[in-house]
C-alpha cells in the first residue's frame, strides 16, 4: 500500500493576527487558527489517489495545540492517521527550521511515496517549506502541481509553470506542493469520519521523540530574522469627493478626460 | 568566443543572481531584478554576476538584452541536460557553484520556476532565504530585505544570519535599466565527473492556452474588489477596459471566489502594476493589494468607505457605491 | 427563538449542512435561479459528506438514522437553497420505496450505492391525466414471461434524467382498480426508458424535472416491489413518511426569508428611521416568528412521532407538511413586501424564496389533498 503524507498548517483566520512584538514572529498559540485554505487541494488530491491506487494517508501538522481540530478536519476528510508536532521549542521558526523539523518526522515515517503540501500558506505566503523539506531529505520537489497519476511504478506528476503545463515522470519518494486551483470541487469532509474523529485524538511527537537539535528550533535555528515590522502609515493625498453617484461620475469622466484616455 | 573558467576557480564573495530561461529567452524578471541588486552591490563593492543555465549558447534569442543589462559579468552553464526545467540538476549546479564561489548574495525572480528552485538551494545549503522581497537597502554592511508580510499592514525589514544572503525578489517592482558597458561573459566549465542526471524526466508540455495577461506592463488598469458585490458585476470591468484600452486586475479575496482568474491578482504574491493611471472600484487598499500598485502614477479609487486605506493613499477618491458607479460610467462612456 | 436540544450527532450534522451551505450553494444559488441550471457540484459534495446515507439503514452503509434527522438535513440546506435541497429530498422520496418494501436481494443491489451518494434515485407517480387523482394513472406493465414491460409516460418527476434509480407506479391489472397497481424500479439505462424535455419552472429552478417515457420498456421480473397490486401502498407509505421533508424544507426557506427581510427592516431609514420601528412592520415580522416556530415544533414532533414507530402517521405527516408549506408561503409573500421595491428586484433572494416557495404548497400532495387526508384521518378519532 502507498503511503501519501499530508502536511498541513494552521494559519490565523484573516483579521486575528497577533505578532510578537518583540521577536516579530506570529503569535499562533493565542490566535483562532483555521485550515490553511491552500492545504485543502493537497488533501483533496490525497483523498483522489487514495481511492484511485488504494494508499493510506497521514496527515501531520506542525504547531500548537490549537491545531489538533484542523488534523481531526483532515481525518474527515480522508486522512487515515494524524499527527501532531509540537514543542515549545519550535515556535519562531522560518522556513527552515520548519523544513527540518518536518524533514524529521517524514523521515520517521519512511517508507512513503509521496508527501503532499499545500502551494503556500495565506500568512507567510513564501511557498518555500515545500522544496526546502525535500532538499533536507535528499528527494525531488515538484511545485505547482494540478495531477498525479501513476504508471507502472513511477508517478507522473502535472505541474504548471509560466508557459503553460508539462508533464514530469518521477520515481518516489518526492514531495509536491499542489496549485490552489488544481481543482474545481473539492470535497467536504464526511459526516461518518467526523463522528468517529470525535472519540480519536492525534499522535503527538515533540523535539525529543523527533530527536531534534534544539539550535536547528525556533528562532535560533532561523537564519532569516525580522529585525523591524512597521505599519504603514497612509497619507491623505488628494481629493476626496462626496456626492451623487452621477456627479461622481461626471467629475471621473472630466479626469479621464485630463489624462487623454478618453476623447473629448 | 569568451572566457572559459573552472567551475574551481570562480571569482569569490560577489553578488550571484539566477537568469531564468524559456525556449532561449531571458526572462524579463530576471533583468527587472538586476536594477536594486546592482545598487547593492556597489554599496557593498562587489561585482553583479547574472549566473544562466542553458543548453546552446545559439539557441539565445535576447542575447541583445543580455549585453545591455547591468551585469558585470554573465556567466554561463551550457549542457543538453539543462534544456528544460529539473529542480534538482538546477539546484545542484547552482549549489556546486555556490560552494566554489561563496558569494555574498544570490537572487532570484519570485516566478514560478525561482520560487521552485531557490528553497531546494536553501535547503541543501541550510540557509535563510527571503520571500518576495520588494525593496532591498544596505545598512551597516549587511543587506536588509522588505517585504510585506502576515497579510496586513504590516512591513516587515529582515536580515539573513547565515551566508549566502538569499532571496526572491517580486515580479514587476524594478524596471528594467542598462547599464555602460557590456558585461565580462564566460563559461563555466565543470569537472568531468559531475553527473548530468535528473530524478526527473520531462516528458510532454502543454504551452498554456491563455494568453499571459499584459497586466504588469499595462499603462491603464482598472481594478475591481470585493466592494463590486459578485462575479457578473466584476466581469463588466471587462467592458470598462475595452473602452479605456486598459487591464483588469484584481484583489486576492475576489480571485479566490472565482470572480476572475489568479493571474489577475495584483498584491504580494501576484502581479505588481506600474501604471500611469489605477482605478480601484470597491477596494478597501489592504497592504497585500496596495504594494502591487502604490507605485501607479495616477490612483483613483471608489470606495463607500471614507477612511479606506486605498482612499487615503488616492488622488482622487470617490465616496460612493462602487458596483453603482462602473454601471452609470459604462452607461455614460458607451452612450 | 426556540431551541432545540440536539445530540452530538446532530450537532455535527447541523454543522456539516451549514459548511456545505455557504462553501458550494451560497455564493451560486442566484445564478442557478437565475439562468435554471443543475449543478451537480452541491450534489457531490452531499454525496462526499455521506449525507444521502442519513435513512439508509446501518447494514446498508447508511447512518440508520430516521425522519428527524433527514428534517434537520433538509431544512438547514432548504435555508442555502431549497432546488438544491429538492433534488436532495426527492432522492430520499424514491429510497423510501427500497428501504420500506424492498426485498433483501433488492436492498443490497441498491440501498449501499444510494447511501454512497454514488446513485440518485426519483420517484414517478404523476402523470398527465394523473395528479391529485393519482388513481387515474394509465402506465400499465404486463408480465412477459421472465420480465415486465411497461409502456406509458409520467410527468413533472423531478431529479428526471439526472437519477440512476427511478420508482414507478404502473398499473399491472387494470380490472382490479386501486389494487391493480404495482411499484417497480426503472433503472436509467433499461431498454426502452427515456427522458423527456426538461420544465421550466417558476421556482425551485437548480433542480430538474423531467417527462418519463416507457415505450415497451423491459425490466427483469426481479425489479417488482413487494407483490403486484401493491403498487398504491407502497406510494402512500412512501409519501407519508417524506411529507415531512417537504414541510421541512419550508421551515428553511421561511427561515431565510424572515432573515433577511428583517436585516432590511431594521436598516432601511425612511421617515427618519429604520421602518422596523413601525408597528405595520414589526408586528408582521412577530408574526412571521410565532408562524416558523410553530411550524418548526410541528415538523419535529411529527418527525420524532413517525420515529418512535407509530403506525398510524398518514394524519401527523400530512399536518406537518401542510401547515409548513402554508406559513412559508405567507411569510415569503410578506417577506418580498416588508422589502418594498427592493423585495421585487432578483438581484435579492427574496423572490427566489417566493417563487420556491409556491411549489411546496402543489408537491407530494397538494395542500387540498392533505386537508382531505387530515380530514379522513379525523374520522378515525372521532365520529
Amino acid at each position: 500500500m502507498e503511503k501519501i503524507i499530508v502536511c498541513i498548517k494552521g494559519v490565523p483566520k484573516p483579521g486575528s493576527i497577533k505578532v510578537d512584538p518583540e521577536t516579530h514572529t506570529l503569535k499562533r498559540e493565542s490566535m483562532e487558527l483555521i485550515l490553511n485554505p491552500n492545504d485543502r487541494p493537497a488533501l483533496e488530491l490525497s483523498a483522489r489517489l487514495k481511492e484511485t491506487y488504494d494508499a493510506e494517508v497521514i496527515v501531520i501538522s506542525m504547531g500548537p495545540p490549537n491545531v489538533v481540530p484542523l488534523l481531526k478536519y483532515a481525518y474527515a476528510s480522508g486522512a487515515d492517521q494524524m499527527i501532531l508536532l509540537s514543542d515549545r521549542a519550535f515556535a519562531g521558526s522560518d522556513t527552515l527550521a520548519t523544513s527540518y523539523v518536518l524533514a524529521k518526522a517524514i523521515k520517521k515515517l519512511s517508507p512513503f511515496s509521496l508527501v503532499l503540501m499545500g502551494l503556500k500558506s495565506i500568512d507567510g505566503e513564501t511557498a518555500q517549506v515545500p522544496p526546502e523539506t525535500a532538499a533536507l531529505l535528499g528527494i525531488p520537489s515538484l511545485t505547482n502541481v494540478k495531477n498525479i497519476l501513476k504508471e507502472k511504478n513511477k508517478w507522473i506528476v502535472i505541474r504548471e509553470n509560466e508557459y503553460g503545463e508539462e508533464e514530469v515522470e518521477v520515481e518516489a519518494p518526492l514531495i509536491v506542493s499542489v496549485s490552489p486551483v488544481a481543482f474545481d470541487y473539492i470535497r467536504p469532509p464526511s459526516l461518518k469520519r467526523l463522528i468517529e474523529v470525535k472519540n480519536k485524538e492525534p499522535l503527538i511527537w515533540t523535539a525529543s521523540d523527533l530527536n531534534l537539535d534544539p539550535q536547528k528550533l525556533g528562532l535560533s535555528g532561523s537564519p532569516t530574522q525580522v529585525v523591524e515590522v512597521y505599519e504603514r502609515k497612509i497619507e491623505m493625498k488628494g481629493n476626496i469627493l462626496e456626492g451623487e453617484p452621477q456627479e461622481l461620475v461626471e467629475k471621473l469622466i472630466e479626469v479621464l478626460k485630463e489624462k487623454t484616455l478618453i476623447k473629448h | 568566443m569568451f572566457e572559459k573558467i573552472k567551475l574551481e576557480n570562480l571569482p569569490k564573495e560577489n553578488i550571484l543572481t539566477f537568469g531564468e530561461f524559456y525556449k532561449g529567452k531571458l526572462h524579463n524578471s530576471s533583468l527587472e531584478i538586476l536594477s536594486p541588486l546592482k545598487n547593492i552591490a556597489k554599496s557593498l563593492n562587489k561585482k553583479l554576476i547574472l549566473v544562466c543555465l542553458i543548453d546552446s549558447f545559439k539557441n539565445i534569442k535576447n542575447l541583445k538584452e543580455i549585453k545591455k543589462s547591468l551585469a558585470d559579468e554573465v556567466w554561463f552553464v551550457i549542457n543538453s541536460e539543462l534544456k528544460d526545467f529539473k529542480d534538482d540538476l538546477y539546484t545542484e549546479v547552482l549549489t556546486q557553484i555556490i560552494k566554489s564561489s561563496q558569494p555574498y548574495g544570490f537572487f532570484f525572480p519570485a516566478t514560478k520556476i525561482g520560487m521552485s528552485l531557490a528553497p531546494r538551494i536553501a535547503g541543501a545549503l541550510k540557509v535563510g532565504l527571503c520571500a518576495h522581497v520588494n525593496y532591498l537597502e544596505v545598512k551597516d554592511n549587511q543587506i536588509v530585505m522588505s517585504r510585506p508580510t502576515y497579510g496586513e499592514n504590516i512591513i516587515a525589514k529582515l536580515v539573513s544570519k547565515s551566508s549566502p544572503v538569499m532571496a526572491t525578489i517580486s515580479l514587476g517592482v524594478f524596471n528594467i535599466k542598462y547599464g555602460k558597458e557590456e558585461p565580462l561573459m564566460k563559461e563555466i566549465i565543470f569537472p568531468e565527473n559531475f553527473s548530468w542526471s535528473s530524478k526527473l524526466k520531462i516528458r510532454n508540455f502543454i504551452p498554456s492556452k491563455k494568453k499571459p495577461t499584459k497586466l504588469s506592463t499595462a499603462k491603464i488598469v482598472v481594478s475591481g474588489g470585493r466592494g463590486l458585490k459578485n462575479k457578473e458585476t466584476f466581469q463588466k470591468l471587462f467592458e470598462l477596459a475595452e473602452i479605456l484600452g486598459a487591464e483588469v486586475g484584481a484583489t486576492r479575496p475576489v480571485c479566490y471566489e472565482g470572480w476572475v482568474e489568479e493571474e489577475r491578482m495584483i498584491g504580494v504574491s501576484g502581479v505588481t502594476v506600474k501604471p500611469k493611471v489605477y482605478i480601484g472600484f470597491g477596494i478597501s487598499g489592504a497592504l497585500q493589494h496596495t504594494v502591487g500598485m502604490e507605485n501607479s502614477e495616477f490612483i483613483v479609487a471608489i470606495n463607500i468607505d471614507k477612511e479606506a486605506p486605498l482612499v487615503k493613499m488616492a488622488n482622487l477618491a470617490l465616496i460612493g457605491d462602487a458596483r453603482k458607479i462602473l454601471e452609470l460610467l459604462l452607461k455614460r462612456l458607451k452612450s | 427563538m426556540i431551541q432545540y436540544p440536539f445530540n452530538e450527532e446532530q450537532k455535527i450534522l447541523v454543522n456539516l449542512i451549514k459548511q456545505i451551505g455557504e462553501e458550494y450553494i451560497k455564493p451560486y444559488a442566484l445564478e442557478w435561479d437565475e439562468k435554471e441550471i443543475y449543478d451537480e457540484k452541491p450534489i457531490k459534495a452531499l454525496a462526499d459528506a455521506d449525507l444521502f446515507g442519513i435513512i439508509i439503514p446501518r447494514e446498508y452503509e447508511g447512518l440508520g438514522w430516521g425522519s428527524f434527522e433527514m428534517c434537520l438535513a433538509v431544512e438547514k440546506l432548504s435555508y442555502y437553497c431549497a432546488g438544491v435541497s429538492t433534488t436532495y429530498a426527492a432522492s430520499f422520496l424514491g429510497s423510501y420505496p427500497i428501504i420500506l418494501f424492498g426485498n433483501k436481494e433488492q436492498k443490497e443491489k441498491y440501498l449501499p450505492d444510494i447511501a454512497k451518494g454514488k446513485k440518485l434515485c426519483a420517484f414517478a407517480l404523476t402523470e398527465p391525466q394523473a395528479g391529485s387523482d393519482a388513481f387515474a394513472i394509465k402506465t400499465s406493465a404486463k408480465k412477459k414471461g421472465d420480465f415486465y414491460i411497461l409502456n406509458g409516460m409520467k410527468q413533472w418527476i423531478t431529479n428526471g434524467g439526472i437519477a440512476d434509480i427511478y420508482i414507478i407506479i404502473a398499473i399491472t391489472d387494470p380490472a382490479k382498480g386501486a389494487r391493480g397497481a404495482s411499484a417497480f424500479i426503472v433503472e436509467k439505462n433499461d431498454p426502452g426508458f427515456s427522458i423527456g424535455k426538461k420544465e421550466k419552472k417558476l421556482g425551485l429552478r437548480a433542480s430538474v424535472t423531467t417527462e418519463l417515457f416507457f415505450n415497451d420498456c423491459r425490466i427483469p421480473k426481479d425489479r417488482l416491489l413487494a407483490r403486484e397490486g401493491m403498487g398504491f401502498i407502497v406510494a402512500l407509505r412512501t409519501l407519508d413518511f417524506a411529507r415531512c421533508g417537504a414541510g421541512a424544507q419550508a421551515l428553511g426557506i421561511a427561515q431565510a426569508a424572515m432573515e433577511i427581510s428583517l436585516k432590511h427592516a431594521t436598516s432601511r431609514i425612511q421617515f427618519g428611521q429604520p421602518i422596523y420601528n413601525f408597528q405595520a412592520v414589526s408586528h408582521t415580522f412577530a408574526d412571521m416568528a410565532i408562524k416558523i416556530e410553530a411550524g418548526r415544533a410541528l415538523v419535529y414532533n411529527v418527525a420524532k412521532f413517525i420515529d418512535s414507530g407509530a403506525k398510524e402517521i398518514s394524519g401527523a405527516s400530512s399536518m406537518a407538511k401542510c401547515f409548513a408549506t402554508d406559513i412559508a408561503m405567507w411569510i415569503t409573500e410578506r417577506a418580498i413586501q416588508m422589502m418594498g421595491g427592493f423585495g421585487y428586484m432578483r438581484d435579492y433572494p427574496v423572490q427566489k424564496y417566493f417563487r420556491d416557495a409556491k411549489c411546496l404548497q402543489i408537491y407530494e400532495g397538494t395542500n387540498e389533498i392533505q386537508r382531505n387526508i387530515i380530514a379522513r384521518e379525523l374520522l378515525k378519532y372521532y365520529k
